[in-house]
Parts: structure tokens; C-alpha cells; sequence
């Protein structure tokens, strides 16, 4: 990690985070969690659900406070939310009483962008995500998919460096998801080397984790339990996630997740060494 | 198109069970002759309602624009009855229009405030949820007292009815608003003013459609209620003085026009909301 000539963008501090249940009895949803991310990397957490992975995001975005630890991005603690993190939700987050391009504009409008340029840059994301014939529709005309292009069109065209996707194709389709990872690698790599944003992507889904990550953190129960780099060059394909370095990735991610059975590693020893 | 065609028949049944209703009223007074005091039926059929009863209103009429009011010595005639019909109309119209506006905007700026920051929701919440729980009618004689025949007293009645529903339904739409939307607003970089202008105020718009539409039913029965007080003008003035002879009959006809008025208003409201909820699927366009 000292190695990485990036500045760095996030750092997290023995960050924890409780939740007090129903019965009274405190849960710890974060369990001192810390972990430095350099600018520009493409990060997947990774873990079951209710492993705190979410969660870990909501505090990154400034929407949950942490109970204990420091959060850091761009040299600033996180206090609340703010434009230098965009954030796409696993829900649908477009709202349904603007048009389309009013939506992506919205971030640049709070800020006080001039009308004429933050049109200029909500329509070039929109044409970037490939929606630019639906500029002017209302949201309730548009399928899931085209909801989801929007948000990322929004988050894009806001600026933030850092950039929190929570399971945000967990509701698509096999295809229409496929579609959307390439709508964001290509939007990450447009920027071009060295410039591209740093993001946190938050998924269940392992082979998602795969295509997309330069690193994998996995979760469980709270805990940072594995801090993958995967190292296989893109554009990845589905045969790139055949060769054996994945597999083995894959192998790991499948044991931390409990289902040693289907990474074939019934009769072997636990190996998995962070 | 089936839809369309199906909307025409609800259409026709609609005017049928109305046809029937009015019929119903008519045999009723042809067999129900009672009367309240010598020559004041019970029920009064339509053929006293639209030539006598309706005459009867130009005794309401206070002169001017060329027609002479009966307190002048002119004889009844429709134009003086229809002015006088027209200006108590106009009377209540404008008093329930200023406390619409009143009530309305002090509910939705009180209703607002509750979810605004934990300061103003301990100014505004308790009072305001204590003054909901007064009963509008008893408060009557009170604002009699307080505002004697001042046309502000009877404002304020109509916009404290319309006010408490206003604000009661403001609270509950701003509690219905979806967090992700606050949340993606906050994330994006609005600041709390930004978010209550166009994050929440458009998404409670559907909900308070309705809490409007209910607050104006509540506000016709308040405009009454307020002149009652003593107000000397408005179709509430005219029922008051119609009740002190057994009129039943002129009675009845200001409550048949109060329900002409409030079937427009609801109707008005709804056109004019419909256009600002271009946005919404049409289930909650309704």
C-alpha cells in the first residue's frame, strides 16, 4: 500500500458504527473498520447482506454519522454530505417531478452554475449514458434501467471526485446490468488516466465485483475480512474472468462468502490469508 | 375506446340518480304539505323555489346599478333578486377566497416548520396540535365576542377551520416523503431551504391536493358558520334572517346554491392542480 504514488482520497480510522435494536441490545453494524483508498481507484466491497457494507457507505456520504473513528476524503473529515461525494442509490433516487434534464442539472443548480453551462454539462452526460432522446420526459416514462443512467448521468455531471454506487443494478436484469457496468467503466475511464475519479462500489454479486474492481474489500458481520487487488487488465471480457488469477479471486470471495461448496473447496483447508 | 365509453355511461348514471333525486323532492312536497307557519311548506316543490322563493331574494337586495331595492318601494322582480343572489354570493366567495389563502398558507408554513429542525417543531408541534382539537362550531360565540361584526373575525374563522386541516395534512405528506429523495437532495449538495423548495414541497403536492380539497369543504361550512355571527351580507346572513320567519324554503334554496358552489370550487381546484401534477402517474392525478 505505501507503494501507491496516488495521493490518497479516503481514509477510514477504526470506524464503528451501532445500531440500538428493537429489544434494546446494541448490534455493531461497523466493527472498527479502516482501510486508505488512493485517488482513482475502483474499489468493490463485497459481503453478505447485513454485513455493514452499506452502511460503511451511508457514513461515507455523510448520511450516518459513524459512533466511533474518523472518516476522511480529500484531505477534509466527512461531517455530512456534500457535492465532492456523489452518491448512486440502490433505490430509485430520480426525482419523478423534474424532466430528465432537470435532474441531471440539479446538483450544478444548487451550487449556483450558470443555466447555460450547467445544461451544456448535464447534456453531454446524458448523451453519454446514451439517454439523450428522453431529455425532456418525465421519469415515470422511463424503464428501471434508464432511471439508473440517469443517476449516474446526475452524479457524473456534478463533479464529485469520489464517487458511492450501494448495489445500484442489484434490481436489474442480467442484461440491461451488463449494459450499465459499461456505462460506468466507460464514464470512470473517460476521464482518463490519472484524472479518474476514485469509486466505491457496493455489490453481492461476485462476478460484478470482478469485472469492474482494481481492488475487492470483503465484509462480514462489520469486520474488514479480505483486501483483494485484482490485477487483470481492461477492458474485461467474460473470458477474463476465466483465467486463473480470477479464479482464484473468485475461489476467495466465494469462501468468505459461505459457499465453499460451489468455489469447490469442501475438503480444503481454510487459506484465505489477507 | 372502452375507458372513454365507460365514463360516459358513469357520466349518464350520474345525471340519472340526480334526475331521480330531484324528482323524489317534488313528490315529496306533493305529499308532504306541512307547513312550518301559515303559508311556508315544509317542503317546497321547484315551481315555488324557482319563481316565489327565488323572487323573495330581491328583498335582500340593497339598490343600486339602476335596480330599486324593496326598502325603496319597488315591487320583487328577477333582476333585483338576481343581483341580490350575486352580491351575498359575491359576500361569501370573497371571505372564504381570504381565509383559504390565510389558513392555508399559515397551515402549510406551521405544517412545514414541524419537520423544519428540532426547534421549530417544539414551537409549532403541541400549540398548533392543541388548537386542532378545539371544535370549530363552539368557537363561533368566541369569535363573536372577540371580533364583534368585523369582517377580519370572520376571516379568521374560516382561515383557522381551513388552517388546522392544512396544517394537520402538511405534516402527515412531509412524514410520506420518501427519504431517498432527501437523501440523493443532501448528497447531491442542496442546501436544507433548496430541499424544502424543490424536493419537498413538490412531493407533498399530491397529498395536499386532497387536504385541500377537504379543507374546502370545511371552509364553506366555516363561511357559514362566520355569518352567522351577525355579518350583514353573505348567503349565511340571508339563512339567518330566512330562519327568524320559518322561510324554509329560502332556506333551502341558499343551500342548493352552496352546493352549485362548492361542487365548482372542488372542481376548479382539481383542474388547477391536475396541471401542476403533470408529473405524477395518473393514479395519484385523480
Amino acid at each position: 500500500m505505501s507503494t501507491n504514488v496516488a495521493p490518497r482520497m479516503i481514509e477510514l480510522v477504526h470506524v464503528e458504527r451501532s445500531f440500538r435494536r428493537a429489544d434494546g441490545t446494541d448490534v455493531k453494524a461497523v466493527n472498527d473498520v479502516s482501510f486508505v483508498i488512493p485517488e482513482g481507484e475502483f474499489v468493490c466491497l463485497v459481503g453478505p447482506s447485513g454485513c455493514g457494507k452499506s452502511t460503511l457507505l451511508q457514513m461515507l456520504a455523510g448520511l450516518l454519522e459513524p459512533s466511533d473513528g474518523d472518516i476522511v476524503v480529500g484531505n477534509k473529515p466527512v461531517t455530512g454530505p456534500g457535492p465532492d461525494r456523489g452518491v448512486v442509490f440502490q433505490k430509485d433516487s430520480v426525482f419523478p417531478w423534474m424532466r430528465v434534464i432537470d435532474n441531471v442539472e440539479y446538483g450544478l443548480k444548487c451550487r449556483g452554475v450558470p443555466a447555460a453551462e450547467r445544461r451544456e454539462i448535464a447534456w453531454t452526460y446524458l448523451k453519454h449514458v446514451g439517454l439523450s432522446h428522453v431529455e425532456r420526459a418525465w421519469p415515470r416514462e422511463l424503464s428501471g434501467g434508464m432511471l439508473k443512467r440517469v443517476a449516474i448521468a446526475t452524479v457524473f455531471a456534478n463533479g464529485g471526485r469520489v464517487l458511492m454506487l450501494d448495489e445500484p443494478f442489484g434490481a436489474l436484469d442480467y442484461v440491461t446490468r451488463h449494459q450499465l457496468q459499461d456505462v460506468l467503466l466507460n464514464l470512470w475511464n473517460a476521464d482518463g488516466a490519472g484524472t479518474r475519479r476514485t469509486v466505491i462500489f457496493v455489490t453481492h454479486d461476485v462476478d460484478e465485483a470482478l469485472s469492474l474492481a482494481d481492488r475487492i474489500m470483503v465484509f462480514r458481520s462489520g469486520n474488514k475480512v479480505d483486501d483483494i487487488a485484482v490485477k487483470v487488465s481492461r477492458p474485461r471480457t467474460t473470458d477474463s474472468l476465466l483465467l486463473p488469477e480470477m479464479v482464484e479471486i473468485k475461489r476467495k470471495l466465494l469462501h468468505h462468502l459461505g459457499l465453499d461448496h460451489a468455489a469447490g473447496l469442501d475438503a480444503v483447508a481454510d487459506e484465505a490469508v489477507a | 375506446m372502452k375507458l372513454g365509453a365507460r365514463v360516459v355511461r358513469d357520466r349518464w348514471i350520474s345525471l340519472g340518480v340526480f334526475i331521480a333525486i330531484a324528482a323524489i323532492w317534488q313528490v315529496l312536497s306533493v305529499i308532504y304539505t306541512v307547513e312550518a307557519v301559515p303559508g311556508e311548506p315544509m317542503v317546497a316543490g321547484w315551481q315555488v323555489l324557482f319563481t316565489k322563493t327565488f323572487l323573495s331574494m330581491a328583498d335582500y337586495w340593497a339598490g343600486g346599478l339602476g335596480v330599486p331595492s324593496v326598502a325603496e318601494g319597488a315591487d320583487r322582480s328577477y333582476p333585483a333578486a338576481a343581483l341580490s343572489l350575486a352580491d351575498h354570493s359575491l359576500q361569501t366567495i370573497i371571505r372564504l377566497a381570504s381565509g383559504l389563502v390565510v389558513g392555508g398558507g399559515i397551515g402549510l408554513a406551521l405544517g412545514l416548520a414541524v419537520s423544519w429542525s428540532r426547534w421549530t417543531r417544539r414551537l409549532v408541534d403541541l400549540p398548533v396540535q392543541f388548537l386542532r382539537t378545539l371544535p370549530l362550531l363552539a368557537m363561533v360565540p368566541l369569535f363573536q365576542l372577540w371580533f364583534g361584526t368585523n369582517i377580519a373575525g370572520e376571516i379568521l374563522f374560516v382561515a383557522y377551520g381551513i388552517g388546522v386541516i392544512v396544517f394537520a395534512g402538511t405534516v402527515n405528506a412531509v412524514r410520506n416523503v420518501p427519504s431517498i429523495y432527501i437523501d440523493n437532495a443532501r448528497a447531491l449538495g442542496a442546501s436544507r431551504l433548496t430541499l424544502y423548495r424543490t424536493v419537498i414541497l413538490p412531493a407533498i403536492l399530491p397529498e395536499m391536493r386532497s387536504t385541500v380539497l377537504l379543507s374546502l369543504g370545511t371552509g364553506w361550512g366555516a363561511v357559514l358558520g362566520a355569518e352567522y355571527l351577525g355579518a350583514q351580507s353573505g348567503l349565511g346572513y340571508v339563512i339567518v334572517y330566512a330562519q327568524q320567519f320559518a322561510y324554509l324554503d329560502r332556506m333551502f334554496l341558499i343551500a342548493l346554491l352552496f352546493i352549485v358552489y362548492t361542487s365548482i370550487s372542488y372542481w376548479g381546484v382539481s383542474k388547477l392542480t391536475a396541471r401542476m401534477l403533470d408529473w405524477a402517474p395518473p393514479s395519484q392525478r385523480l
